[in-house]
């Protein structure tokens, strides 16, 4: 396998590196001492008129395929030489709603991986990167990235939580998130009971008088509230036709139970499940 | 009225519409069309489907012949499907007609050719020289002078006897049984004695022998011993050629009618006399001679052969209920293995039992054969042969002896017609125990209506090694001679000829019973095996039958004392107990005043405690019995060695997880009375394994070197070393904290978090002010460091996963929709913590369920499956072995109760099967009736395994993510596709390989606990992290097994599926390369590439990879 690995190797090395219609693909290795490499696939980031994007057009360059050992400040690193890069963000999937990204904490949020948006200054720097003929490397003499037990130790001796930075943290976060509470509150407040342009009222949590909560569970408890109710008038057993029907649903019931036992049976007999030896 | 009106009317009333009914008979019938051309072809898929039915057939018109069925059913079986099951099992164990058809034919000749044998001439008994070459006296002529004469005579009478005729015969081993009536001519007065007869039975067979076996029509010709009794052989043949297997025909001479007299027979008399059994002339001191009553029975039973089977086939013979039950009964014998041998409950007894049953109405003859097993069950459950004999005579002949003259004389006592044979000679007391308690046991399953009695009933064996807690064998058996004549048995010698395993196994079962006493449920013996052997061979001498097993059943509250209370010093009690005892026994002073003698066992730790009755049975062995521990085969404890943290001390962990458990009381306690909370506490519960017991290595108190770490100071928190090994796996156990609830928790999960965050860091803060403990606070817990312990608290707030379920639907109802996130929360802060404490709750029951668990994970994840079955799941399958445990009784010992956790998950049917864990008994009959018709039903969405608690009612909560279909069914320790080898410097974990290393690495732990002032390092395993990293990096396109506690190598596996080339597509790129495949561009991994990144990020822990590349090709 490994042998003919080197031959495709080499095939490919001869005819230029393949990649997907609309992507370029740059070899990436960790370091000089790899011998097969991974296969960036970028592309320039492009929506459609009319679409927002978190991202500026004409300036992202998409990338697909990240490996696990490239980091953010990695990947700008080696793709600076096409142009000073403004920002680098991985993530987990291609991005394909526009939805608005708050920024995370980095307390509350662990790190995502292997699609890149890699976001320069000028937009020439994205077919500078578009061409980039590669290998890149990853980790070199001059900046070393640390795998293996290394990046473990670092990586738990990152995990040793400051609690001052996250006291802070919390706080300025519930000082604006109070903050926001008290204003809606404030504006429910200001429209309680006060009808809008075309006359409706807006029936709050806060009104006089307590309402059912919209929800689906409140909807079902009166359903089912309704239901009993009925099940209460109803008398069982009282004419003669619900006597036979009774009976008649008894016999169904059991001429059920009767074939799903016949069934289990056909399968216990194929699965030789009635030979005491 | 017709059907069709009154389907009409029903749909009217239910209100359903009529389109949508008559939809329904659409589904309906092609629904049945599929079941039934799936029936017919192909049951290879073996999925149950949920049954539909067309309204036409559920509610067309009774006809008289179902209604009937119907009413039978529910009168003479408890379900229809217990009765299609035993009809299905009868119809698997009878004979065909074909078959019978066959062997009649057999029968026909096999009588032909006997009666062709020619005779011979008269000759002494003791000059055997007529005998011809190639056969030998299938009998122990011990000693071998006898007189008397004998000539072969062919016999005046050959009859078919016992189950064959009735068609009360089970598959697979059928017997017919002959018996050959020698002709008066043979016999002489007298013959009664000293083994005279015996000696002319096995003559005549041995002549027979000869004859037959050159004869074509025979496949084999063997000896064997009628129900494993020495002195009476059988001569077996079978058919030749194809027909081999088929049946065996059992030949049994027996007296003429009437040739001995009864009253010499009975169990007071004697028929072998001392002084030619010693081979010594007469002594004629006036000496009474022992009775005999074992040879008397033996003599008897020959002669009654004809009248036993005249009497069932009366009872029996009309009686198809009867004949079901008793076919029934067999099979329960026989899964319980207690049919064989000799002193079986065989075939036979069964069958009078029943007789007698029906002779005093507890049994009528209409009764179906499941009513027939029941009471005969609920009889021998109720009914203890050993004080309590029956009899089937009903004369009131005073010349009969009296039943309490054949107790004195046998164990168990159930007489036949004719009121002088003890049916139960042989049977002895612990067979008679054991019977009765396995019937105790199937009467409670029987009452309990559970859903599979049927399958645990009379489908599952129950071989010794699985029923019993401890098992002991004796071997070699010769030992078991000197036995005898240490504990005087002769004339129990002289009665069974010589047999000492016979002889020497009731006052041995008697005795360790004795000496188990309070730690003792059940003792049960194996009995010999039948032999056979060829013809021109001596019968095996009886230290040949193998080993002697002994099962003991342990009683959980005994077990575990260390003390054996004797009398008084001084009662005359007292002096026997020092007899039992010998030198164990000694003189103590209670703290009560008393002076008592008493038995102390050294046992420190639980796991010796489980072992004291080795140490009783040893002792009492060598010192009553003669026998030295050599020949004691005791197995008990033999797999505590897995889960004995270290090695060096005996201890199972038991101990140390108690330790822990404290530890984590005392912190809920400081938890509770913490002051300066804005929130109270309202719930502090454990959510790690080793606070339910079931932690394979439990954690230990730890005090780290310090020079072994890098520390930061600020955070008091020790790092580890690059240039070290890496330190001691400490892992914090988790306890979940709730707090109450208050209107002024924010009602948005962001801020939740935030809020939570906050409460964590204030934990921290008041646990080091108020208590002096040291603390380390991130967003989402809390780690504390009490006594060497380190427990990682989180706060929690009830609300919170319903607060995440939340989805705001367009119209602006809100429902609850779950999530992810959400169900991960409310596994882990309330499922979790109550499956924990439940199984605390249920370790206090069972005090061996903590081993068995930490067994069943021990041995999952040697077989690198650890990840796949997670670890509440394997808690649950253990669980299901105590509270379930039918047909067995919940373990005692580790042992059992992993044999028996190999055996369910190796033999469930998780397919069409959940496990039901009925935890705290909390779900009635038929909330289990409705759970499992909603698992057929929703069957296909259900994980591969599927495991039903109380609390979890549909979903399988911990068997979610995994195992995927292969693991389950993949053979242990199958090749990987890459095999990764790590460097034992860096397993933490290295010293709990089942292959323990002699030495590890030093793991920066000082031998002593005290108290730390720093956090150690915690949960930091690097081989763990590195799986981690694998898994995120290349879940989709491997498997990755590995054994956590201490396996130097990862097998990866690739999946089937990624090797396969893909489309293109922006989402499935990773790690994967574009190759050119006829022309099309497609995706396919990245091996080598991949390969090599294997090792690279795992720098300094990976060895080598090895890739087996001949298993997998791009």
């Amino acid at each position: 396998m490994v042998a003919r690995g080197r031959k495709r190797a080499a095939r490919e090395s001869e005819k230029g590196i393949l990649s997907p219609p609309g992507y370029s693909a740059i070899p990436i290795k960790f370091s000089e001492k790899q011998q097969s490499s991974h296969y960036l696939y970028v592309r320039e980031h492009k929506v459609r008129e009319g679409t927002k994007s978190s991202w500026p057009q004409k300036r992202t360059l998409f990338v697909l395929n990240v490996p696990p050992y490239c980091t953010e400040e990695c990947l700008s690193r080696l793709l600076s030489p096409c142009g000073p890069v403004q920002s680098v963000e991985l993530q987990e999937k291609p991005d394909l709603a526009e939805s608005p990204k708050e920024p995370k904490s980095k307390f509350f949020h662990p790190k995502p991986v292997p699609v890149a948006y890699v976001v320069f200054q000028k937009p020439r720097a994205v077919s500078a990167a578009l061409a980039l003929k590669g290998p890149l490397l990853v980790s070199t003499e001059s900046h070393p990235v640390k795998s293996g037990v290394h990046k473990w130790i670092r990586d738990y001796a990152d995990s040793v939580p400051d609690p001052e930075a996250l006291r802070v943290e919390v706080d300025t976060f519930m000082e604006t998130y109070d903050e926001k509470m008290a204003e809606e509150e404030a504006k429910a407040k200001e429209e309680e009971g006060v009808p809008d342009e075309e006359g409706w009222v807006k029936v709050t949590r806060r009104g006089r008088r307590p309402v059912l909560p919209r929800t689906e569970a409140a909807s079902l408890r009166v359903l089912e509230r309704e239901k009993r109710k009925r099940a209460r008038k109803e008398l069982l057993n009282f004419y003669a036709w619900q006597h036979r029907e009774t009976k008649m649903e008894h016999l169904a019931q059991l001429r059920k139970k009767f074939q799903e036992d016949k069934q289990r049976i056909e399968l216990m007999r194929a699965q030789r499940k009635f030979r005491p030896y | 009225m017709g059907p069709a009106h009154k389907g009409a009317q029903h749909r009217g009333t239910a209100g359903e519409p009529e389109v949508m009914a008559s939809a329904l008979e659409g589904i309906g019938k092609e629904g049945k069309k599929e079941s039934s051309k799936k029936r017919s072809g192909s049951p290879v898929e073996g999925l149950l489907q949920p049954v539909k039915l067309s309204r036409a057939e559920l509610y067309k018109e009774p006809t008289n012949e179902e209604l009937n069925r119907l009413r039978e059913t529910e009168s003479l079986f408890h379900s229809s499907l217990l009765r299609l099951q035993v009809e299905e099992l009868l119809k698997e164990v009878r004979l065909s007609e074909k078959k019978k058809e066959r062997i009649d034919a057999f029968l026909q000749k096999v009588n032909q050719r006997i009666m062709r044998v020619p005779s011979t001439p008269e000759t002494e008994l003791t000059n055997q020289a007529w005998l011809r070459d190639g056969v030998r006296v299938p009998l122990h002529q011990v000693p071998y002078t006898v007189k008397g004469c004998f000539r072969f005579l062919p016999p005046a009478q050959v009859t078919v006897v016992g189950s064959y005729l009735l068609g009360t015969c089970i598959r697979p081993d059928i017997n017919v049984d002959v018996a050959l009536t020698m002709p008066r001519e043979i016999l002489q007065d007298k013959d009664g004695l000293n083994q005279r007869y015996f000696r002319k039975r096995a003559l005549y067979l041995a002549h027979l022998a000869h004859h037959l076996s050159q004869d074509p029509l025979f496949g084999s010709v063997r000896f064997s011993y009628t129900n494993g009794c020495h002195l009476k052989p059988s001569l077996l043949l079978r058919p030749h050629g194809k027909d081999e297997r088929l049946v065996t025909v059992r030949l049994h001479p027996c007296p003429p009618p009437d040739f001995f007299r009864p009253c010499r027979l009975l169990p007071s008399k004697n028929n072998v006399r001392t002084a030619w059994y010693q081979g010594q002339s007469p002594s004629g001191d006036g000496s009474p001679e022992p009775p005999t009553p074992h040879y008397n029975t033996w003599v008897l039973q020959d002669t009654a052969l004809e009248s036993h089977a005249q009497l069932l086939s009366t009872v029996l013979g009309s009686a198809s209920g009867l004949k079901d039950g008793v076919a029934l009964l067999k099979v329960w014998l026989r899964q319980r293995e207690l049919d064989k041998g000799l002193g079986g409950f065989s075939g036979f007894l069964v069958s009078m039992l029943v007789a007698f049953l029906v002779s005093t109405h507890k049994i009528h003859t209409t009764m179906s054969g499941y009513q027939v097993l029941r009471s005969t069950l609920q009889f021998l459950a109720s009914t203890d042969l050993t004080v309590n004999g029956i009899s089937l005579c009903f004369s009131s002949d005073p010349s009969l002896p009296a039943l309490a003259d054949f107790h004195q004389a046998f164990p168990v006592v159930f007489l036949d017609s004719s009121g002088r044979l003890n049916l139960c000679a042989d049977v002895t007391a612990s067979t008679c125990h054991q019977v009765q308690h396995e019937a105790r046991l199937s009467m409670v399953l029987l009452d309990s209506k559970a859903d599979d009695g049927f399958q645990l009933l009379l489908m599952t064996p129950k071989p010794m090694v699985r029923t019993f807690d401890h098992i002991l064998h004796l071997r070699p058996l010769s030992r078991l001679q000197a036995a005898c004549h240490r504990l005087k048995l002769w004339p129990e010698l002289q009665d069974h000829g010589g047999d000492y395993v016979s002889a020497a196994l009731g006052p041995l079962t008697t005795l360790l019973e004795q000496g188990l006493g309070s730690r003792l449920h059940l003792l049960a013996h194996s009995r010999p095996p039948v032999s056979e052997w060829d013809i021109s061979q001596d019968p095996p001498k009886h230290r040949d039958s193998g080993v002697l097993t002994l099962g003991l059943l342990l009683r959980p509250e005994g077990l575990t004392s260390v003390l054996e209370l004797g009398p008084e010093a001084d009662q005359p009690e007292a002096a026997d107990f020092r007899q039992f005892w010998g030198s164990r026994s000694e003189l103590r002073r209670f703290q009560d005043g008393a002076i008592r003698e008493a038995v102390v066992w050294e046992a420190a730790s639980m796991a010796q405690k489980r072992l004291i009755p080795h140490q009783v049975v040893t002792h009492l062995l060598t010192l009553h019995a003669d026998i030295p521990d050599t020949c004691v085969h005791y197995t008990g404890g033999l797999l505590d060695a897995l889960i004995q943290s270290l090695k060096e001390t005996s201890s199972t962990g038991e101990e140390a997880l108690a330790a822990a458990v404290r530890c984590y009381d005392d912190l809920s306690r400081l938890l509770w009375g913490l002051e300066g909370l804005p929130l109270t506490v309202s719930a502090v519960q454990g959510a790690h394994p080793a606070l339910r017991y079931t932690e394979v290595f439990p954690p230990t108190a730890v005090r780290p070197a310090y020079s072994f770490y890098e520390q930061l100071q600020e955070r008091a928190s020790l790092l580890p070393r690059p240039d070290k090994p890496c330190p001691a796996y400490v892992e914090p156990m988790t306890v979940v904290c709730h707090l109450e609830g208050s209107g002024q928790w924010p009602q948005d999960a962001e801020a939740i978090r935030r809020v939570r965050a906050a409460f964590q860091l204030r934990l921290a803060e008041l646990l080091t002010q108020q208590h002096g403990l040291q603390c380390r606070a991130t967003a989402t817990h809390t780690d504390v460091l009490k006594d060497g312990f380190v427990f990682r608290i989180r706060v929690a707030y009830q609300r919170e996963p319903q607060i995440l379920r939340e989805t705001r639907s367009p119209e602006g109802i809100i429902s609850l929709r779950d999530t992810p996130t959400s169900l991960r929360l409310e596994r882990d802060t309330r499922q979790l913590p109550l499956l924990t404490s439940t199984l605390h709750g249920l370790q206090q029951q069972h005090p061996a369920f903590s081993g068995v668990a930490r067994l069943a994970k021990r041995w999952v994840r040697a077989q690198l499956l650890g990840e796949e079955l997670t670890d509440e799941s394997l808690d649950l399958v253990a669980a299901a072995l105590f509270l379930h445990p039918e047909p067995f009784t919940p373990p005692s010992s580790p042992q059992v109760g992993f044999l028996r956790f190999l055996f369910l998950i190796s033999t469930f049917d998780w397919k069409n099967n959940p496990l039901i864990v009925n935890l705290n008994n909390e779900l009635t009959a038929e909330e289990q009736v409705e759970i499992r018709s909603v698992f057929l039903a929703t069957r296909t969405k259900l994980p591969v395994m599927v495991i039903i608690t109380p609390q979890d009612r549909k979903s399988s909560v911990w068997t979610q993510d995994g195992p995927s279909p292969q693991t389950v069914f993949r053979p242990p320790l199958d090749m990987y596709d890459v095999l990764i080898h790590l460097s034992p410097r860096h397993i933490p974990r290295h010293r709990q390989a089942v292959d323990s290393p002699a030495a590890s690495f030093c793991r920066g732990l000082l031998s002593e606990p005290g108290p730390s002032s720093l956090m150690p390092v915690l949960g930091y395993d690097p081989p763990q992290l590195y799986l981690a990293q694998l898994r995120e990096a290349f879940g989709d396109l491997a498997l990755f097994f590995y054994d956590q506690h201490g396996g130097k190598v990862i097998g990866v596996l690739w999946k089937p599926t990624s090797f396969q080339p893909q489309p293109l597509k922006a989402s499935n790129t990773k790690g994967r390369m574009v190759v050119s495949q006829g022309g099309e561009l497609v995706m396919v991994p990245n091996a080598e590439a991949i390969l090599e990144d294997f090792a690279i990020l795992g720098e300094g822990l990976v060895q080598a990879v090895e890739a087996r590349s001949e298993r997998w090709t791009v």
